[in-house]
């Protein structure tokens, strides 16, 4: 490559696709709809509530507009018991991901596809208990934008941290299960967006180091193998050349 | 009013120079007396000689309580020691302690005593099993004062890190209630100074020392800052003693002060001088008040109230000073005292206590172990004499007149419900919202001599939030795009009082105020975009324009009134009606056009289930006349516009909501509107009954008919959970059918007694189209269970609105896709029938 730009999106570009997230606002006054390429947002009209993407909630609460909602999971009550989850009752598992909103049965509906940031995950009605995938970098953006709507920000702050914490080292830890033959980074389902982010470069240091280690072993053991398995062919052709 | 007596009492040398403390038997012949010597005494009351002294007890005490029938002293040594007043003789440890006791209280029944020492814990000892030993461990520093309140179900820990810690002891294991900030100051354990908790003797309220020097009152339902003893020392103040009866209070401060206040105007009655006083107690019944100081000398003042106030003794137990006191508070929400509707019920009224009944001498807490105020169990503050529907019963009329005991021992009296302004709170501490609905709110603080009354919008754009001070005491209000509407009682000369006040004008002055006959009150108000109506206690509905042109005025054929609720020219008024089986008087409604001038619906019944009231009326914003119960349940009314074809719909039971399908919460909602065919509430937790401040943000429920009972979520099979699945996908389209055949019939009443727009009309059509399409899926599911589904599937397309065939055509096409050929075969017979049947039309 040219540039010299690492693998895989920034931290800054995941926390620019997380705008896309649709949060709940309160508005404090009115806004006719928006026709957005994404399709027009709904009428605010205070107090009544309204989805809508993080970026212009951002927009709207920094003009003093509006209140941003803060999803469940953001509760200091749901982040201790999703705190607990990680470190008693599963302490080597990531906490699970939301459950899809869309029930994916038997049969197949291209509801089933549809991924963050197009779910509903953020929202008021979200359910809590369970970090979704834009989990880090929307918690840092509400608390750093809308902190006067977040009950309890410095406890969320620090609950936020403590996750973070565990997770990552979760994240590193698992990486001892790729020395062993047939490894691979263990069960990754709920990491979110900004863990695989900021693991990839040393999980794929790891990798990329064990590759190369794995490769020194491969060519001696290919070559070894090519001793043995050719030694008879050779054997023949040096026979052959006596 | 202080007045500073002539007269210096003598003092007695009872104890050596240092700390001294005391205490009164509950029956007041004895007063026992502690301090840094050896020896303890005990003074006869009404006998001047020698007291009796008890040699063999430790020195340096540090605090003394005593029942009837013992005593106990806490000394700096750390034990805690009971001793007999029979036999006038150390009786035995009842605890030890490493560190220093600090203080020790007994609770009212003598059966538990709480000891607080240097060390973290506090103890609370069985006085006569001391095995039995409850600790109280949640304070993070030593504690200085304890105190029990009068029922011994709470005890309060004034904790040296500043705070007050209050316990309920009222199950096995101590439950920490309430830590409150900001009330005492930081002090150590050996200071002179004291933070010392005092409750009131009705127990719903305490008084304890500021760091200002003043004495604040603070109420135990809500924990709110009740009314203020303040600028009476100039000292930081040393002990605090409430009068038996509760109707004064006794102060002492380092300025070498003694106060007298009346607990009703919080004014000193008279003022002593004596330094350095550290002790106080009240003599249970005579007007004698005895006092220690720190050098050892005991002072017993008979006649320590002045005889002009010496009357406020004998008065039966007296309130806490409450801001607004729940119990005699004529607020919104409260039973109103003078209604026409007592008088003509058969009433044997109040038997008013004997003048010397066995109570009134001896006092509630001897004879039972029952505050006779207030059993207050959930918290709420309002207790007393609920009866089991949660309404105050209508013998209380005035609660302080006499024992409460014997008034409820009536005859029976009908139950009724009471008036109240939808959307209002009742006081708490000195504020309450007085309107809160989707426009904004209306809140006011008593500041004593006048209140002031904000109004905020929610919409900051469309109008300025204002804030004006209130000299006329306005307890009620209603809001809404065009202005505020703001009623007043009655207050001495001036009568109820209504005043408008629009948000925008053109004129110079377009505020308006109207006065009612004298003697009238206001028992609701309600504004909407074209009138204003007022329900008062004589029963009347005023209606008003939105400039104060009386309109029309009427009696309420229900009596006594309930409140009232407006929408354009619709007006709803409630009422009392006949006493139903359950023994509780019927609601009616009634609902009037206004300007046309035609009853909708006359004296119909509001249904509500036995024993069950009604907790907020309005209208929807698509004008639907909704209400909210106390079981929880919003309910809407159907087909209104036409004479008794009105019907009670249920749109939602709170009660069956998922989010309190776990179990894990409690939680009430406290309902403000119905708009965009959401429910809009504010969630209570713990056990709150009004929201309260700052101002919660406002809930929204989507709809939900109480159909059926939601499947259990997950369970180990695979399969079942696919059956699940099916039969939650099924219950919610058929919920979702019921729910869209009434808006949509809601929809068809409004265009067919209103002049329509456009877009109304076509908003009916394309909720009959959605229910069809609801229908279809029905039948798509019911198709794809199986063959043995179809005569319901061939039902649900019976069910179908669409006159064109289009929606059968796409029925039958469904049954096809599934290969239900059978069924496809009945579905168009069903077609034909129907297209032959509309030609015939």
């Amino acid at each position: 490559m040219a540039l010299p730009l690492q693998a895989g999106l920034t931290p800054m570009e995941v926390a620019f696709l997380c705008e896309m997230e649709m949060v709940t606002v309160v508005p404090r006054q009115r806004l006719e709809s928006l026709n957005l390429l994404s399709g027009p947002t709904p009428t605010l009209r205070p107090p009544h509530r309204a989805p809508l993407p993080l970026w212009l909630a951002l927009l709207l609460k920094r003009q003093r507009r509006a209140n941003i909602l803060p999803p469940p999971w953001l509760l200091p009550s749901s982040l201790e018991r999703i705190l607990r989850h990680e470190t008693e009752t599963s302490p080597l598992a990531f906490s699970p991901p939301p459950p899809h909103p869309h029930p994916i049965t038997s049969r197949i509906s291209p509801t089933d596809h549809i991924s963050p940031p197009f779910l509903p995950s953020s929202t008021a009605d979200a359910p809590p208990d369970y970090l979704p995938y834009h989990w880090l970098e929307l918690g840092e953006i509400l608390l750093e934008a809308a902190s006067d709507d977040v009950p309890e920000p410095d406890r969320v702050r620090g609950l936020l941290r403590d996750l973070r914490e565990v997770r990552m080292s979760k994240m590193r830890g698992s990486v001892k299960g790729l020395e062993g033959e047939g490894g691979g980074v263990s069960k990754m389902t709920g990491v979110g967006a900004m863990e695989v982010s900021e693991g990839r470069g040393f999980i794929l240091g790891v990798l990329d180091g064990l590759r190369k280690l794995g490769s020194s072993r491969e060519v001696a053991r290919r070559e070894r193998e090519e001793e043995e398995g050719g030694g008879e062919g050779s054997e023949d052709e040096e026979m052959e050349f006596e | 009013m202080a007045t500073t007596t002539q007269v210096r009492l003598r003092g007695r040398p009872a104890h050596t120079r240092g700390p001294t403390f005391l205490s009164y038997t509950p029956d007041g012949t004895k007063l026992i007396t502690v301090g840094s010597n050896n020896t303890t005494r005990v003074y006869k009351t009404g006998f001047d000689g020698e007291p009796t002294n008890i040699d063999d007890c430790p020195e340096q005490n540090t605090a003394v309580a005593s029942t009837d029938a013992f005593f106990v002293i806490g000394s700096e040594d750390g034990n805690v020691s009971k001793f007999s007043l029979e036999t006038m003789s150390y009786e035995k440890y009842l605890t030890r302690c490493s560190l220093p006791i600090r203080d020790v209280t007994l609770s009212s029944d003598g059966k538990w005593c709480a000891v607080s020492s240097d060390e973290l814990v506090v103890k609370i000892i069985g006085t006569n099993d001391t095995s039995a030993i409850m600790s109280l461990r949640e304070q993070p520093k030593p504690v200085k004062h304890l105190s029990f309140d009068p029922s011994g179900k709470h005890i309060a820990l004034s904790c040296t890190d500043g705070l007050v810690y209050v316990y309920s002891l009222i199950n096995d294991e101590p439950e920490l209630v309430r830590k409150i900030d900001g009330l005492i100051r930081t002090l150590e354990t050996e200071d002179e100074v004291s933070s010392k908790v005092v409750w009131h003797p009705d127990g719903r309220a305490f008084a304890a020392p500021t760091a200002t020097r003043d004495i604040q009152v603070m109420s135990r339902g809500d924990w709110e800052n009740q009314r203020v003893f303040t600028s009476g020392h100039n000292g930081d103040i040393t002990a605090l003693a409430w009068s038996p009866n509760g109707a004064m209070l006794a102060s002492a401060a380092k300025d070498g002060k003694v106060l007298l206040w009346e607990t009703k105007t919080q004014k000193i009655l008279a003022t002593y001088d004596y330094a350095d006083v550290m002790d106080l107690a009240w003599h249970p019944t005579k007007n004698l008040l005895s006092f220690t100081n720190a050098e050892g000398w005991v002072y017993i003042y008979n006649d320590f109230v002045p005889q002009e106030h010496a009357h406020l003794l004998k008065l039966p137990l007296q309130p806490a000073p409450f801001i607004h006191d729940p119990l005699s508070e004529i607020s919104a929400n409260a039973r109103r005292p003078i209604t026409n509707g007592l008088k003509d019920i058969p009433n044997r009224g109040a038997r008013r206590g004997t003048p010397d009944s066995l109570d009134d001498i001896l006092g509630s807490d001897i004879m039972g172990e029952e505050d006779d105020f207030v059993v207050d169990d959930d918290g709420a503050g309002y207790a007393l004499g609920l009866n089991e529907n949660g309404k105050r019963p209508n013998g209380v009329v005035d609660p302080y007149a006499g024992p409460l005991s014997k008034r409820r021992t009536q005859s029976w009296e009908p139950q009724i419900h009471d008036s109240f302004q939808p959307g209002s709170t009742p006081w708490r501490g000195n504020r309450k919202y007085l309107c809160l609905n989707l426009i904004g709110f209306v809140w006011t603080v008593d500041q004593d001599t006048h209140n002031t009354i904000t109004v905020e919008f929610y919409d900051h754009e469309f109008h300025r939030d204002f804030h004006f001070t209130d000299t006329f005491l306005y307890d009620k209000a209603c809001l809404n795009e065009n202005g505020t509407l703001l009623s007043c009682p009655v207050n001495g000369e001036t009568p109820a009082t209504i005043f408008y006040r629009p948000h925008e004008t053109w004129t110079a002055r377009a505020d308006w105020r109207t006065q009612l006959p004298k003697g009238e009150e206001v028992t609701a108000i309600s504004l909407s975009d074209s009138f204003v109506t007022v329900t008062t206690t004589a029963n009347y509905v005023r209606v008003y324009t939105l400039f104060g042109i009386p309109y029309r005025v009427y009696r309420q054929k229900s009596s006594p009134t309930v409140t009232c609720a407006s929408w354009r020219d619709y007006v709803l008024t409630l009422g009392n009606g006949p006493v139903g089986a359950d023994g509780n008087t019927k609601l009616l409604y009634t609902i009037q056009n206004i300007k046309r001038d035609e009853i909708c619906q006359s004296e119909d019944v509001v249904a509500l289930p036995d024993g069950e009231t009604i907790k907020s009326v309005f209208f929807s914003d698509n004008g639907d006349p909704c209400i909210y119960d106390s079981t929880g349940t919003l309910l809407t009314l159907l087909h209104w516009r036409t004479p008794s074809q009105a019907t009670w719909v249920p749109l939602l039971d709170t009660k069956l909501l998922s989010r309190l399908a776990s179990g894990r919460k409690t939680e009430t909602y406290f309902p403000v509107a119905v708009a965009d065919n959401k429910f809009h509430c504010i969630i209570l937790k713990g056990g709150d009954q009004y929201p309260y401040f700052p101002r919660p943000l406002l809930s929204e429920f989507d709809f939900q008919i109480p159909l059926s009972s939601k499947p259990k979520a997950d369970t180990g099979d695979d399969e079942d959970v696919e059956a699940e699945k099916e039969g939650d996908e099924l219950g919610k389209l058929e919920s979702e059918f019921v729910l869209k055949s009434l808006l949509t019939a809601q929809q068809q009443d409004l265009i067919d007694f209103t002049k329509s727009s456009h877009s109304q009309r076509t908003a009916l059509a394309r909720m009959e189209l959605e229910i069809d399409k609801t229908l279809l899926q029905m039948m798509a599911v019911e198709c794809r269970e199986g063959e043995e589904r179809g005569m319901r599937a061939l039902e649900i397309v019976t069910l179908l609105r669409d006159r064109t065939g289009r929606m059968i055509e796409a029925a039958g096409k469904v049954a096809e896709r599934y290969g239900r050929n059978v069924l496809g075969e009945k579905i168009r017979e069903v077609g034909e029938m129907r297209l032959s049947a509309m030609e015939e039309d």
